[in-house]
């Protein structure tokens, strides 16, 4: 707590400042979804589909209902006519896709293995769940489509019959907006390959994984018939949700409050769509006027959600012999599951990936495909690094392979082709728009000296062990413009809090987004504390409750560091200028904002420091005084900001990493780990370290471990942690995270949005490295999970190739 | 039904439960003490249900409320002393342990036991030791850290 | 998530208490729980719904390891924690079950998980059976009947399958004498570390003078016909001296004398790997044991 009370205010920003969060969660005092009770509370389980892909023939509820204890249980039909479909406008991207029509609880046909068909509601979790294996559902089993190559074949089996096909979106993200001109593009780029030194083409497949909060979903409604919907949720964007639950049970949407619990436990993506399950429980709340809670299983969770990547990646790329990247082919086919999941469908992961494939590389042209294909598997749901872990691998591993071809150190060919000057827009249009990749990149290199090591790595070839390095960089977004995400997600992408101080001289923050975990309550404090010069305890941070906080998109896209905390410091520099305006007209001056300074729990006037009042007297007297105001001025402290950079803003990072592979066993250990970062300014340089070194292992967790697995009749076989594994503080490294960074010119603290696409560079940088350990064997490693069983059947067969 | 005896964070409670009832819940619902979190649906694998029983960290999820009739229960809202936070609570503060916090409780109370075994571990050490605990949000690194940190401002003060 | 409805639980104090408690309740009706890291995951997942548990908790003379004059004796309640910690068990024919004991699932797990426990349940990936199975044991069992002794290999018939009878409680796991001149050793592979194995290889080797090996036991763990030993790689075995060319040989008999199946984990071929690397390293380490 120490440092909770020192003197020099401005060193605020900066500062290693023990989280505000964190009493509360070390004490056990934390207050998730799963602890919020109400009297009366009734417990919703979920009976799920048992089958891929299933005519519902009939759904016989008697024997559960007859359990003691039961209150009701619902199916898709009881539903029909008194919600809508999930299909509302509100969670529909503008982007041209085929949304399938689907009902919170599957009418008709089942999709996937895990869809919910039927919910039980009764007094006792116990019960509820006892009464759900009673639920007697009579399916009849209908033709499968697992396979998106398949999929997207003529005469697949359809998962929604009335799209008329399997694809559910499609793009070309090059050479412009009509076919036109992308067919000359890619004549274009089809010169370039052909009179190109050097090309490299592979399929890479990347399995399917995402991640995995410790606490899974789950929701709580309360109905009353004259105030409406209050629904806790666990949620990164409340806002939305409320519209969602609004539109979907026909509320007017002044009676529909959604509350994300202060602490949740992780997001990563996965609590961001719009989910069917919290509709049921709402309805079933008003219903029954009584309170309903989900609490979901992790079988549910790795049943329903957490899934993502899965692609299948055909890359090329050509390059010159002096080792310049001149373009960059890509046709890209993702399994989206069913699609039936609010505001993403699926695809729109997918979508992003493929904009942000060209990387931080200056790709002379590029000719870039996607499409996306439905399956009978669960829909994708965002994971941290959005869409484009899958691209990022496919083009890391594929510079490497041109390094390769050419004899060039991999990390001299990256040099050559990264983004030397920005701003900078990609060959997809993507706005890259401050920093300096080149200082990345050199910082990262100091960490590291290649000579040395290459002698290092003959010697101990010659001992018969296998040491190697690869190399990878990620340009991430910071934050999701309204550029990028009204098209993308129907949603504005600004910031917006609004600040509160109190006669007491104590701040308060309401922020609609809804952290799980990144510390804002500290950062945001602490920008507070350096703006007034009061103290970080002096301010406190509502998040999530739409009751009182202004409109937000979410946590998702890195906005806290971006767009949060800027709308905060924008609301907080409103605020000072008026405390200013009425100090001067109280001390007879003639003085602006910039003649006061706000330090110590005082405000100042420099050229005079004899003229000072306490924050809180002048804060007091605005509020509760309001009398003897300067002409036109009224009383009051409250202020409300959006914060809107003019362009997306993105945060870069590259990384190295060491491996040693057992050429016998094909088991690798990841010797060193050295990452380079600009984050722009930092406000809590702690926090920044810890988003990192998350997000770098769960990339080595999606990479190495974990893979959701369907058979071929599409039975899910991984939903218990014993079969989808994720890594335990044994199997991964110790990290070195270092950093090279660019204030942000875009922000008003300079500020980056940081550790969302953060996972996507880990992949490339670890395959690299094991190939680069058994180039002797001439290893390219095109698919995921690179386990040790794969490199050792690689090794098997390089060494059969003989 | 059965009634049970048992002590928690130095309370005694005599309390009729169904057989069934898992400790977890036990612990969570019939007492409110909500800081132990449930992050598995039956494998006992994610360890945000770590308590101490008899002093030794175990899975709480993983244990009827029946069998602990009898014994004494730790929980993460029985680690700190007299509003006195414990040298690993400290520690996870100050270094940054935690972010989302819902693994926190079962990681503190194992660990808590773990140091009393091994109250010099290696890196190495700290890390297999937390082999019981899925964590999603540090990477494990400022646990570890943490972890370290408790150990040494253990051994310089020669207690908790 | 939840178990189903459990009517009735009871906490014997004696063994004659958990055999009168077991009888008193029908066929198929009660089932014994030790530490329950196994058991719980089924009740929870509703695979097993027994109508009432006898919790062997308190069954004093269930627990402990007790020595003496080269015999041992292992309560069927002594837990990981504390096999893994018993200093005698650092090297010599005892040796395999702490390597096995000591990376049973984590901290927690081996708090309260037993090896009594892990016999009776005999999950086919499961360290225990496998690491017992090559140091040949004779359980004592106590039932209705009054007590009998099965040797180990008769007593793990395939996974989750056992001889023991469904009223009868596991007492001890027994050895009447060390062999003189023999290490043990236990190591498994799983793709995340101390998870169950895909393979574990455990084995027994008792030397001559001379250092050739003139008994062995082999017994792998993670195959589907669970916990089994491999006689034509123990056969082989005779008369090696723990170089690597004969314990290769070995271990080649041994692949080619199990079944090796392919799963998400590993393929047949893996398997087939992890066979010879695990063994190498056991084999190794028991040779090494058995001559300090």
């Amino acid at each position: 707590m120490a440092t909770n009370t020192k003197d020099d205010t401005k060193a605020w920003m900066g500062a290693r400042l023990e989280r505000k969060e964190d009493l509360r969660l070390i004490t056990g005092q934390g207050r998730y979804l799963g602890d919020v009770v109400l009297p009366g509370m009734l417990y919703a389980v979920f009976v799920r589909s048992e089958y891929a892909h299933a005519k519902i023939v009939s759904i016989d509820a008697s024997e559960a209902l007859a359990l003691p204890g039961v209150v009701a249980v619902y199916k898709g039909e009881d539903l029909m006519g008194k919600v809508k479909s999930m299909r509302q406008p509100v969670l529909l991207p503008n982007l041209p896709a085929k949304f399938p029509e689907y009902w919170a609880l599957a009418v008709g046909t089942a999709k996937f293995h895990g869809e919910p068909v039927a919910v039980v509601v009764a007094r006792d979790k116990y019960v509820a769940v006892d009464a759900a294996e009673l639920v007697a559902v009579e399916y009849e089993e209908l033709p499968v489509v697992i396979d998106p190559e398949a999929a997207l074949a003529d005469g697949s089996t359809l998962v929604h019959p009335d799209s008329g096909t399997n694809e559910i979106f499609g793009m070309t993200f090059t050479g412009g907006a009509t076919e036109e001109e992308q067919k000359k593009n890619e004549a274009e780029v089809e010169a370039i390959f052909a009179g190109a030194d050097v090309v490299v083409k592979h399929r890479f497949r990347v399995h399917r994984t995402g991640v995995t909060p410790m606490e899974p979903r789950g929701c709580l409604c309360d109905w009353s018939d004259a105030d409406g919907l209050t629904a806790w949720i666990t949620t990164q964007r409340p806002h939305i949700d409320r519209l969602g639950l609004a539109d979907i049970l026909e509320i007017p949407a002044q009676q529909v409050r959604v509350i994300a619990p202060r602490d949740q436990g992780g997001g990563f993506g996965v609590k961001a769509p719009f989910f069917r399950e919290n509709v049921v429980v709402a309805f079933a709340a008003r219903e029954l006027g009584r309170p309903v809670r989900w609490v979901e299983s992790r079988y549910e969770s790795l049943m329903n959600v957490g899934q993502e990547r899965d692609q299948i990646n055909v890359c090329e790329v050509a390059a010159s012999k002096d080792g310049k990247l001149l373009a960059l082919r890509n046709r890209g086919i993702a399994d989206n599951g069913t699609g039936q999941t609010g505001v993403y469908w699926g695809f729109v992961m997918p979508f992003l990936g493929a904009v942000e494939m060209p990387n931080g590389y200056t790709w002379g042209k590029g000719d870039i495909k996607l499409r996306v294909a439905t399956t009978n598997k669960a829909c994708l749901t965002p994971s941290r690094a959005f869409g484009h872990f899958p691209t990022r691998f496919a083009v890391e591993r594929s510079i490497d392979m041109v390094a390769h071809r050419l004899g060039m150190e991999p990390s001299d060919l990256r040099r050559k082709n990264i983004v030397p000057q920005l701003p900078y827009t990609s060959v997809t249009g993507e706005y890259y728009d401050s920093g300096n990749f080149l200082k990345v990149w050199d910082n990262l290199m100091t960490h590291i000296d290649l000579p040395a090591f290459r002698r290092e790595q003959a010697a101990a070839r010659a001992q018969g062990r296998y040491l190697g390095i690869g190399f990878a960089c990620g340009v991430e977004l910071s934050g999701v413009a309204s550029e990028l995400l009204v098209p993308m997600e129907n949603q504005p992408g600004y910031g917006a809090a609004s600040v509160r101080l109190d006669p007491r001289g104590k701040v308060h923050v309401y922020g609609g987004d809804a952290p799980g975990g990144q510390g804002h309550e500290t950062t945001v404090a602490q920008v507070v504390a350096a703006t007034f010069g009061i103290a970080p305890t002096d301010t406190v941070v509502t998040t999530g409750d739409t009751g009182t906080t202004p409109f937000g998109a979410g946590t998702i896209g890195a906005r806290a560091g971006s767009y949060f905390v800027s709308a905060v410091h924008k609301a907080c520099q409103e605020l000072k200028k008026k405390i200013t305006r009425i100090l001067a007209h109280d001390l007879a001056l003639e003085a602006e904002e910039e003649d006061f300074e706000f330090a110590n729990g005082q405000v100042t006037l420099i050229r005079d420091r004899s003229q000072t009042k306490t924050f809180r007297e002048i804060v007091e007297r605005i509020i509760m005084a309001p009398v003897n105001l300067p002409e036109g001025e009224v009383g009051g402290l409250d202020a409300t900001a959006f914060f809107e950079a003019l362009k997306p803003m993105i945060c870069f990072n590259a990384d190295f990493c060491v491996v040693e592979v057992n050429a016998d066993s094909g088991e690798f250990k990841i010797l060193r780990w050295v990452s380079s970062e600009d984050v722009g300014n930092v406000i809590n340089p702690m926090i920044v370290d810890g988003q990192m070194h998350g997000a770098i292992v769960q990339g080595l967790s999606n990479a190495m471990f974990e893979q959701f697995i369907y058979d071929e009749r599409g039975q899910q076989l991984t939903a218990d942690f014993e079969r989808y594994k994720l890594a335990t503080a044994a199997d991964v490294p110790d990290l070195q995270i270092t950093y090279a960074s660019t204030p942000c010119p875009h922000t008003p603290l300079g500020t980056r949005g940081i550790g969302e696409g953060r996972p996507s560079s880990v992949s490339g940088a670890l395959s690299n490295a094991v190939c680069d350990a058994l180039a002797p064997f001439g290893i390219e490693i095109t698919e995921l999970p690179l386990r040790p069983d794969a490199v050792w059947r690689q090794i098997q067969a390089a060494k059969a190739a003989r | 039904m059965k009634t049970i005896n048992v002590t928690i964070n130095g309370t005694r409670y005599e309390e009729t439960v169904p057989v069934r009832m898992l400790l977890v819940d036990f612990i969570r619902e019939r007492l409110a003490l909500t800081g132990t979190h449930v992050g598995c649906t039956y494998e006992g694998v994610c360890g945000a249900c770590t308590i101490h029983l008899d002093g030794e960290a175990v899975k709480s999820c993983m244990l009827l409320a029946v069998q602990a009739d009898g014994h004494e229960i730790t929980t993460v809202e029985g680690l700190a002393k007299g509003g006195e936070l414990s040298a690993l609570q400290r520690a996870f503060r100050q270094h940054h342990g935690l972010q989302c916090g819902f693994c926190t409780p079962g990681i503190l109370m194992n660990m808590t036991e773990f140091l009393v075994h091994n109250p010099t571990p290696t890196d190495d050490e700290i890390r297999q030791g937390l082999i019981g605990n899925l964590c999603r949000c540090t990477g494990y690194v400022h646990i570890v850290t943490s972890v370290r940190a408790a150990a040494d401002e253990l051994a310089r003060t020669g207690g908790a | 998530m939840y178990p189903a409805k459990i009517d009735d639980y009871s906490r014997p104090a004696t063994i004659a208490e958990a055999v009168a408690a077991l009888a008193s309740f029908g066929v198929g009706e009660a089932m014994c729980i030790a530490g329950g890291m196994s058991l719980m995951q089924a009740i929870k997942s509703r695979l097993v719904r027994p109508a009432c548990l006898v919790d062997l908790q308190d069954v004093a003379e269930l627990r402990g390891i007790r020595g003496s004059g080269g015999a041992l004796s292992i309560g069927a309640m002594t837990r990981y924690v504390e096999i893994a910690g018993h200093a005698p068990f650092a090297s010599g024919p005892f040796a395999a079950l702490r390597d096995a004991a000591s990376h049973v699932g984590d901290r927690q797990v081996r708090n309260r998980g037993t090896i009594g426990g892990s016999l009776c349940w005999n999950y086919m990936a499961a360290c225990l059976p496998a690491a017992v199975l090559a140091l040949g044991a004779t359980l004592r069992l106590v039932g209705p009947g009054g007590e009998r002794t099965i040797a180990i290999d008769d007593f793990l018939i395939g996974p989750l399958e056992t001889a023991r009878g469904e009223q009868e409680v596991l007492v001890s796991i027994d050895w009447k004498s060390a062999p003189a001149r023999s290490g043990s050793a236990y190591k498994k592979w799983g793709l995340v570390k101390d998870a169950l194995p895909v393979v574990g290889v455990a084995a027994l080797v008792t030397l001559e003078a001379n250092g050739a090996c003139s008994a062995a036991r082999l017994a792998l763990a993670g195959l589907t016909a669970g916990a089994q030993r491999v006689p034509a790689g123990e056969a082989a075995l005779l008369g090696s001296k723990g170089d690597a060319a004969s314990l290769d040989r070995a271990l080649e008999a041994v692949c080619a004398n199990v079944d090796l199946h392919s799963d998400h984990w590993a393929d047949a071929a893996y398997r087939g790997q992890l066979v010879r690397q695990l063994g190498r390293d056991v084999l190794t380490s028991a040779f090494a044991r058995a001559k300090n």
